[in-house]
């Protein structure tokens, strides 16, 4: 057995350091013989592993290790239900993959429903091995209370998610310049107001709107706060090694004093609280909206419009500078998702099941998760995997992917940006490289793990406090409270509700965590 | 079965007794086929259920099961009731559904009354045909109408206001229109359904009053206030013993989708507050806990009502 795992590393570095080609297959396979083992695979896009991807079947060749579907509650979208479905049963299969997986292995874990990996990537999993010693600060990321580790991520490669749009057209017919700071960005969305850029003769426009409320509320950085330290809402932030909540920081407060006064201005649109998803859609095709804060990808897409609407151009502009002169985008893609895979707890060969989690962070794995079947899909020029023009030319490059397997999150993989690259339109790109020259992104929270007692703290205190805070943020906003006023009792309220005791155990968990 | 078979088993042996019951199931068999159904029923999703409750007084693991998770005696219900948001929760719970029994519950019957003195049989229908209508509707439309409605800028609701010269309003925020948007739209989609059982009852008046009644010179008005009311008097009351029972129950569906922080004051409910705190963040044993004490007011509530309608009108649902 010894021998042939020493073996097997000395294949699969090889395959690793050997030169990628169509040829190299053989340098991916894991066992001689064919080896089945059982999946569960849940995402709201698939509801279940399918074994007839082209991506799985291929995979199949190349490893000879094969994925029996074996998922439960596809008849649900709900990944999260699916998975307590899956516990509930008692029969973990030998691989599980889903979206939000993270806090699942971490809590069931240790209870012995998954297994930790650690041991295993170390001794069978080169090419994984070397990822995280690359990133030591991603293996601490991952790595549950009891110090193990229980899930393979997939880890999205590219760094932008967000950024702040205008109607740059807008803008050139009112004579005024990109704004650069939040001066100059309050009198242009009051010039969309006043200005009448649309020119209906109505005073229509809605200067700022958002897809999600909480992207107002991503304005507070505009006045020295923060909305978030992660990529999630409302998240934890780390400031010189300390956790706090950007909601009990008093930049906070003067964001949410200036926003007030933006949304009684009516710089901010009046429904953006019950506008819901279709926001950008149907401000933008109405010609109505003047500048968001949204994602790269989706909303460069929007200048399509320019077919309907003369002249419209809607662009990323950099962050403008804050009251403090700092320039920042908040958001920007986490380098690890809650999102991946899992060794079941009653796994029979987690050795080989490793070494096949191994094989999608190999050079071949890799391209096959990102960019399909090559031939089909794509072809390779100059050593790197171009998509044919007729499958770029043939819808969403994403969504053709997930139907062949590919780029499918509810696994273990390393994103490779490359793929995204080559679908991102000019608007998109162009915004990009703004942003890159400006190098404006902050570095994100990655979250902790918790041992019982934190999660207990947590648990107890945590869902109150969130809601309180909500509640507070919004009544400001609208204007039914005043937040200078009421500062002082909501940051006593919070004590009362424990929200020092939330901070504790969370530092203690990050510490542990992080500075080890 | 008559008195004289009570009698009859109770003088009887065992055996006697078992031979009786055979041989009442032998005649009556079709009764207890029809009555299975809603049996399994009861066994399979209420009853049985009743075994999980036990998580409310457990530490619960998903993956131990509720066997394995271990007992924490009530301190899933200390959290909840030293938390000022459960507390509220209850509060708005109590409101919500005491003004909608107070100003719903007489519509269908205003409106039941309302169609029985229609006289043109196709106004008749149709009208009843359009009040029905908003029943079948699902209730995330129901939502998507009601945001639709009271929008600031292209709501109908704020295009009326502004014809009298006022500011719109932007009603889905405020905490002191949540209730009655939420009751008015609960009336206005179930008023109309629930005003059948009441047409029905009115339908089984015996028509000999009413002869009578004209014969004696007795006026529409009359007619109304002392033949059909006192006659579906017991039909009004075990609805509304029914609606008392489900006074706990609000149709959070509906607020869930109404909801925003800002209203939270006012609309958050103990059902909505178990989705946010209990299942979206995975304690299934704080919300069973929370689904517990509900359960517990409504049957105490029910109890209530019963007793009183019996004392009281000797009408009752047992």
């Amino acid at each position: 057995m010894r021998k042939l795992t020493i073996a097997a590393v000395a294949l699969a570095s090889t395959a690793f350091t050997g030169p990628v080609s169509a040829d190299g297959h053989g340098h991916a396979k894991i066992s001689d013989s064919k080896v089945e083992l059982t999946v569960h695979m849940h995402h709201k896009r698939y509801t279940s592993y399918d074994e007839s991807w082209p991506v799985e079947v291929a995979a199949c060749e190349m490893t000879n290790v094969c994925l029996k579907n074996a998922t439960i509650g596809s008849n649900t979208k709900n990944s999260g239900e699916a998975m307590n479905l899956l516990l509930a049963s008692g029969k973990i299969p030998d691989i599980v993959g889903t979206s939000r997986i993270k806090d699942v292995v971490n809590q069931y874990g240790p209870q012995g429903a998954f297994m930790p990996l650690n041991d295993l990537i170390d001794e069978h999993a080169p090419h994984l091995k070397a990822y995280f010693d690359e990133r030591p600060n991603v293996r601490s990321a991952l790595t549950a209370a009891d110090g193990n580790m229980y899930y393979i991520p997939y880890l999205p490669d590219g760094k932008y998610g967000r950024a702040f749009w205008m109607r740059t057209d807008w803008l050139d017919k009112l004579g005024l310049d990109v704004p650069q700071t939040v001066e100059e960005y309050e009198n242009a969305l009051r010039a969309f107001r006043d200005g009448d850029p649309n020119g209906n003769g109505l005073k229509d426009e809605v200067p700022y709107f958002a897809r999600q409320w909480e992207e107002v509320i991503r304005l507070v950085t505009l006045f020295g706060g923060r909305s978030s330290g992660s990529d999630t809402y409302h998240d934890f932030m780390v400031e010189d090694g300390q956790i706090k909540h950007p909601y009990a920081e008093t930049g906070y407060r003067d964001g949410i004093k200036g926003l007030a006064r933006w949304y009684a201005e009516g710089l901010i649109d009046a429904e953006v609280f019950t506008r819901g998803s279709s926001a950008r859609e149907y401000l933008l095709s109405e010609n109505l909206g003047g500048a968001t804060h949204d994602w790269f990808a989706s909303t460069s897409g929007y200048n399509r419009l320019s077919k309907d609407i003369p002249g419209f151009e809607f662009k990323a502009i950099a962050p403008p500078a804050n009251v403090n002169g700092e320039r920042f985008e908040e958001h920007r893609r986490i380098p690890i998702k809650p999102d991946g895979w899992a060794i079941g707890g009653m796994n029979k060969d987690p050795v080989t099941t490793i070494k096949y989690f191994d094989f999608w962070f190999s050079p071949e794995g890799r391209r096959l998760v990102n960019f399909g079947i090559e031939g089909e899909q794509y072809d390779v020029v100059n050593g790197e995997a171009i998509f044919k023009p007729e499958f770029l030319d043939a819808g969403p490059v994403n969504s053709q992917l997930y139907q062949i397997g590919a780029q499918l999150h509810a696994r273990g993989y390393f994103q490779d940006y490359k793929y995204e690259i080559q679908w991102s339109n000019e608007f998109a790109l162009e915004g990009i490289a703004l942003y890159d020259e400006g190098d404006y992104l902050i570095d994100q929270f990655l979250g902790v793990a918790f041992n019982v007692d934190e999660q207990a703290v947590y648990d107890k205190h945590w869902p109150s406090i969130r809601t309180y805070m909500l509640e507070r943020q919004q009544a400001w906003i609208l204007g039914s409270g005043d937040v200078e006023a009421d500062w002082d009792s909501y940051t006593a309220e919070l004590e009362k509700m424990g929200l020092s005791k939330v901070l504790s155990a969370m530092q203690s968990a990050y510490e542990r965590q992080y500075n080890s | 079965m008559s008195n004289n078979d009570t009698v009859y088993i109770n003088q009887k042996s065992f055996k006697e007794k078992l031979v009786w019951l055979l041989d009442h199931f032998k005649r009556e068999w079709q009764i207890y086929v029809m009555l299975a159904p809603m049996i399994i029923w009861f066994l399979v999703f209420l009853y049985k259920p009743m075994y999980g409750l036990q998580i409310a007084f457990k530490d619960y693991s998903i993956f131990r099961g509720i066997e394995a998770s271990p007992w924490v005696g009530l301190e899933h219900f200390n959290d909840l009731f030293s938390n000022s948001q459960f507390l509220r929760a209850i509060k708005n719970t109590f409101l919500i559904s005491f003004y909608s029994l107070i100003f719903g519950f007489p519509v269908p019957i205003l409106l039941a009354l309302m169609f029985n003195e229609i006289i043109n049989a196709v106004f008749k229908r149709s009208a009843q045909t359009i009040v029905y209508l908003p029943h079948f509707i699902s209730t995330v439309i129901i939502a998507g109408i009601v945001i639709t409605a009271f929008s600031p800028s292209a709501g109908i609701v704020n295009t009326v206001l502004s014809w009298f010269g006022l500011d719109s309003v932007y009603f889905l925020t405020k905490a002191e229109w949540f209730r009655p948007i939420f009751i008015g739209s609960g009336i206005w989609q179930e008023a109309g359904f629930s005003s059948i059982i009441f047409l029905a009852a009115i339908a089984g008046v015996n028509p000999s009053l009413y002869e009578s009644a004209v014969v004696d010179g007795a006026s529409r008005w009359q007619m109304m206030w002392k033949i059909t009311l006192p006659s579906i008097l017991p039909t009004i009351i075990i609805m509304l013993i029914i609606r008392i029972g489900n006074l706990m129950e609000v149709g959070f569906e509906l607020i869930i989708l109404l909801y925003q922080p800002a209203t939270y004051e006012t609309a958050d409910v103990i059902n909505t507050y178990i989705y946010r705190q209990g299942l979206q963040s995975g304690q299934y044993d704080l919300a069973a806990a929370a689904g517990f004490f509900n359960a517990v007011v409504a049957f105490v509530l029910v109890m209530a009502a019963n007793s009183i309608s019996k004392r009281f009108s000797r009408t009752s649902l047992w």
